[in-house]
């Protein structure tokens, strides 16, 4: 559990207000919308952040100072979202995971992927279609996504977030890129960008 | 990034699988600082499938940065700011 690694800060009261106010509250739009690309629903997404947020300050003798508060938070909101959400969440049970994994490793996808997306249908994309394929990826391909290139978290800060080796950030990121711009490519197509 | 001439690029990436990874390394700052001066003057701009790659990459990202970030509603933030002075009270 996150709260038990770090040994204990003996905060007073003022300098809680001040953590959460100054290093945690800034993070609420980044942390709603991973809330919200996590379980796509926005009141569950209120619930999560809202959840995280309490929890947070319930242990931030656990939060030292001077670390990266959005990691910790995002780690204790993924973590939420494991235990609390994903069991009641709307989406379909899960494929095995390992199954997921080794088949996206396997050479046989890489051959598959269109390399043909062009830039130019991106740039038409004006609507929801890049929110609706990001939406559309399993959960797992999802996350990666949103850390890395939304977030902006390097690959050992996501290793920590998801508790996986930076091995499988890469990897599943990697999978999770194709993943994307093959769904990317079928909304060009129906655009009528016959390469794409 | 110069403009290189286009005709006369290669067509075919023969290391695309490796590259592809280089480049996402590239793209996620993950790169060392040799790698990527190695990798952008040395291959991108001889290669026309690595070359396209790369501006289709940084077009995914800006695409997803500016369509896939949300506002966190002004009614969740004044509720945990008041639950938590609630919790300082007690």
């Amino acid at each position: 559990m996150e709260f038990e690694e770090t040994p204990k800060q003996q905060y007073s009261e003022t300098e809680k207000q001040n953590i959460f106010n100054n290093e945690f509250m800034p993070h609420i739009n980044s942390m709603y919308n991973f809330g919200y690309r996590l379980t796509l629903d926005q009141d569950d997404s209120k619930d999560l952040v809202q959840d995280t947020y309490l929890k947070a300050y319930r242990f931030i003798d656990s939060f030292q100072q001077g670390t990266n508060a959005k990691a910790w938070l995002f780690r204790i909101l993924k973590n939420s979202f494991i235990n609390d959400y994903r069991k009641k969440s709307k989406e379909p049970s899960k494929v095995d995971y390992q199954e997921v994994e080794s088949y996206y490793n396997s050479e046989e996808v890489d051959r598959q992927i269109t390399p043909d997306l062009r830039v130019e249908a991106l740039q038409d994309m004006i609507g929801d279609e890049i929110s609706n394929a990001l939406n559309s990826l399993d959960v797992d391909f999802r996350t990666v996504i949103i850390l890395c290139d939304l977030e902006g978290f390097k690959y050992d800060e996501m290793a920590k977030i998801l508790d996986i080796p930076i091995g499988t950030v890469r990897s599943r990121l990697h999978r999770a890129r194709n993943l994307l711009k093959e769904k990317l490519s079928e909304y060009a197509k129906q655009m009528g960008y016959k390469n794409a | 990034m110069s403009n290189p001439d286009q005709s006369k690029m290669k067509q075919d990436c023969e290391t695309q699988r490796e590259c592809m990874e280089m480049l996402q390394l590239i793209v996620d700052g993950e790169a060392t600082p040799e790698q990527k001066s190695n990798f952008l003057n040395n291959h991108l701009e001889q290669c026309m499938p690595c070359y396209k790659n790369y501006h289709l990459e940084v077009a995914i990202r800006q695409l997803l940065k500016s369509k896939c970030a949300s506002q966190a509603p002004q009614e969740l933030v004044d509720s945990i700011k008041a639950k938590v002075i609630q919790n300082l009270a007690s």
